[in-house]
């Protein structure tokens, strides 16, 4: 699949824009080590679901725009793929506490927050977009799985797909399923390469994405601060992928390309063969 | 480009695999009881599988879902087929697209009422693989050995069609020669006591488009699909797929039903049929006020100019959730291939503004409809022929 990359959003400790994560990338993320997690703030969610929205929900929002404010598209009609590990577990544990106790009435608004498309509902009312959306998992291998469906909707649509990827830290007992130590979201708008060419934007990063059947471990960032930060998220992979697309951009015209491996399932992987820029 | 069902299996509260749902249905037996569910004192009716004890599922894939998936893949030679189709293709060209809301949640909620002194997971629910939106995929993945894309979508009451519109992309661009699809949805806690925080439950059995209806009836199910580019003997053709979403409100849906006519719009699009194609639609049809009002609304104006006969099954299974899409996809091709179309089970009084069919019908039908819409606004529409 030839695709482009467009727009970018991320959102972890000491690392909250794409701007921002290019600056820091000048000096090898140094002030990264000492950095702590603030939450966005919900401001793109209109005031009525506001209130309703926690941490899973304003961090995929918040990166959702990010990433449209970078590539330029339509906010209203783009489709969009959200895709997570373990989803909100801050939601799951309050549901699975209240319900083992004698109280087993739940918030309604939690419940209908439990639906892992719930972050993909609110960024659609917060841009008014009624184009398809879904949430996708693949548990520790989702972000390969995200890539590889973002993409093949992209292609066969003929138009921009979003792809927002997300996982909270954890906390006990859940942190038995999956020791998540930083809280972490990544955003991409990806394009038909054919459609990309069509306009300027201020990103443009073009990858062939091809799945392959065979395990490999996830590509990591090459500064040692960021790949730390990686290690401790299953959508770590997603920072490897922002720091080569600013590493192809800050390249200009030099020919070159940049290979990452993701892995989508126990036997396989997603393969994308960063190609230039324009 | 063309995606061909070769193979479906569905077990739900109607029976275990397509020879116990036909019988049901044509016996009139609705799944739906009000036997209690453990740990619950929400006065309802649920369409709930009896799962055998005894289904020898490894410790690590232990839940009441996965044996769902387990005695669905055990049913109409199922598993054999996925088998048949691996002898002839590269293993990374078979994917799997799975459908589920609940995923193993029931097994969660289990190792919460049993933690440790510490407050961890005791020993035997330390089961990373289960406690996640992918349980269910990943479990049948390795079940059926597959080797290629193995995706979840979990889009609430959505995600059984929304599988079916992801294989068929798979398909359509070549990335797969064939995906089983793939649905299950477990009876637990949370989506019963959920319901009720919403007050959404019925204390009698759902009646879709029913003036005197009360809410929705639980159900749970697991079922699959085998689809391909090419054609078997008795295969049906998934025509066209078509997703919206309401970008409205989280558990309402629009008022006006414009991401639900959105998604039927798109579906016909796709499938290159227009209403006047189409013989059969399977409401969505939950049982509450507002869904059914506005289903209503919306097909009340696409079927005013179209001979269809319209019914609503969730009578006959409960709303099955994540894997209703999965349910309804099936008594879809079952009926284009059978001929029998099952009728609104429990309901007398319409309240609708089209003709609901009540009692079962024999017809041959060509083109069939099937609606799933899901909290998030999310909205999936496929059209089947034969």
């Amino acid at each position: 699949m030839k695709i482009t990359l467009t727009g970018i959003g991320l959102w972890a400790r000491g690392l909250t824009s794409l701007a921002g994560f290019a600056a820091a990338s000048r000096d090898g993320f140094a002030a990264l080590s000492e950095a702590q997690f603030e939450p966005p703030k919900p401001i793109a969610i209109p005031s009525r679901e506001r209130r309703r929205a926690g941490l899973a929900i304003n961090l995929g929002v918040e990166v959702a725009h990010q990433a449209c404010d970078v590539s330029g598209i339509d906010k209203s009609s783009v489709a969009s793929v959200f895709v997570s590990a373990l989803g909100d577990t801050a939601t799951t544990d309050y549901m699975c506490r209240k319900l083992s106790g004698a109280d087993k009435l739940l918030s309604p608004t939690k419940f209908h927050n439990s639906v892992h498309n719930a972050p993909a509902c609110y960024w659609a009312i917060s841009a008014d977009n009624r184009a398809p959306n879904t949430f996708v998992g693949g548990f520790l291998e989702s972000l390969g799985a995200g890539l590889f469906e973002a993409s093949s909707q992209a292609i066969g649509a003929d138009a921009p797909v979003l792809l927002v990827a997300y996982d909270l830290a954890t906390a006990p007992p859940l942190d038995e399923v999956a020791a998540i130590g930083d809280t972490l979201a990544v955003a991409f708008v990806i394009e038909p390469t054919r459609q990309a060419q069509l306009r300027q934007t201020s990103l443009a990063v073009d990858a062939k994405l091809r799945f392959v059947g065979n395990a490999v471990p996830a590509t990591a960032p090459r500064a040692a601060a960021l790949a730390r930060l990686a290690a401790t998220n299953p959508m770590g992979g997603g920072l490897a992928l922002v720091e080569r697309c600013v590493a192809e951009c800050a390249k200009g015209d030099e020919s070159g390309e940049s290979v990452l491996r993701f892995p989508a399932g126990s036997q396989a992987h997603v393969e994308l063969r960063l190609e230039s820029t324009r | 480009m063309s995606a061909f069902v070769n193979a479906y299996t569905l077990t739900s509260a109607l029976g275990n695999g397509i020879g116990a749902l036909r019988k049901a249905l044509r016996s009139g037996r609705s799944g739906l009881t009000d036997a209690p569910w453990p740990g619950s004192d929400v006065p309802c009716f649920l369409g709930r599988v009896d799962v055998p004890p005894d289904l020898s599922l490894p410790a690590m894939w232990h839940s009441r879902n996965n044996a769902l998936v387990e005695l669905a893949l055990r049913q109409d030679a199922f598993a054999e087929a996925v088998d048949d189709i691996r002898h002839n293709l590269q293993p990374e060209r078979i994917g799997l697209a799975m459908g589920t809301s609940t995923s193993s949640i029931d097994r969660t909620e289990q190792a919460y009422r049993r933690l440790d002194a510490d407050g961890r997971f005791a020993a035997e629910f330390r089961q990373s693989g289960v406690h996640n939106p992918h349980a269910p995929a990943h479990f049948a993945a390795q079940r059926l050995k597959i080797g290629g894309p193995c995706v979840t979508v979990s889009a609430a009451c959505a995600s059984g069609a929304k599988a079916f519109a992801m294989a068929k992309r798979w398909l359509d661009q070549n990335l797969v020669d064939a995906v089983v699809v793939g649905a299950a949805d477990s009876l637990c806690l949370s989506v019963i006591y959920g319901f009720h925080a919403l007050q959404l439950v019925s204390p009698q059995p759902c009646r879709p488009f029913a003036a005197n209806r009360q809410g929705i009836s639980l159900g749970e199910a697991a079922g699959f699909a085998l689809l391909t580019r090419e054609r078997s003997a008795d295969a049906r053709e998934l025509l066209g797929v078509g997703e919206s979403c309401d970008a409205y409100h989280m558990s309402s849906a629009h008022p006006d039903g414009l991401g639900a006519r959105l998604a039927i719009e798109a579906a016909l699009a796709d499938a290159k049929r227009g209403m006047a194609d189409v013989d059969y639609v399977n409401l969505h049809g939950t049982g509450t006020r507002a869904n059914d009002d506005i289903e209503g609304r919306v097909c009340g104006s696409l079927l005013a100019a179209s001979r269809a006969l319209a019914s609503a099954t969730k009578g006959w299974t409960g709303h099955a959730l994540g894997a209703a899409g999965m349910v309804e996809a099936i008594l879809c091709l079952d009926a284009l291939a059978t001929g029998f179309v099952p009728g609104t089970r429990n309901t007398a009084c319409v309240d609708a503004p089209f003709e609901l069919l009540l009692d079962n019908v024999e017809q041959r039908l060509e083109t069939v409809l099937s609606n799933s819409f899901g909290f998030g606004g999310t909205n999936c529409t496929l059209v089947f022929g034969r």
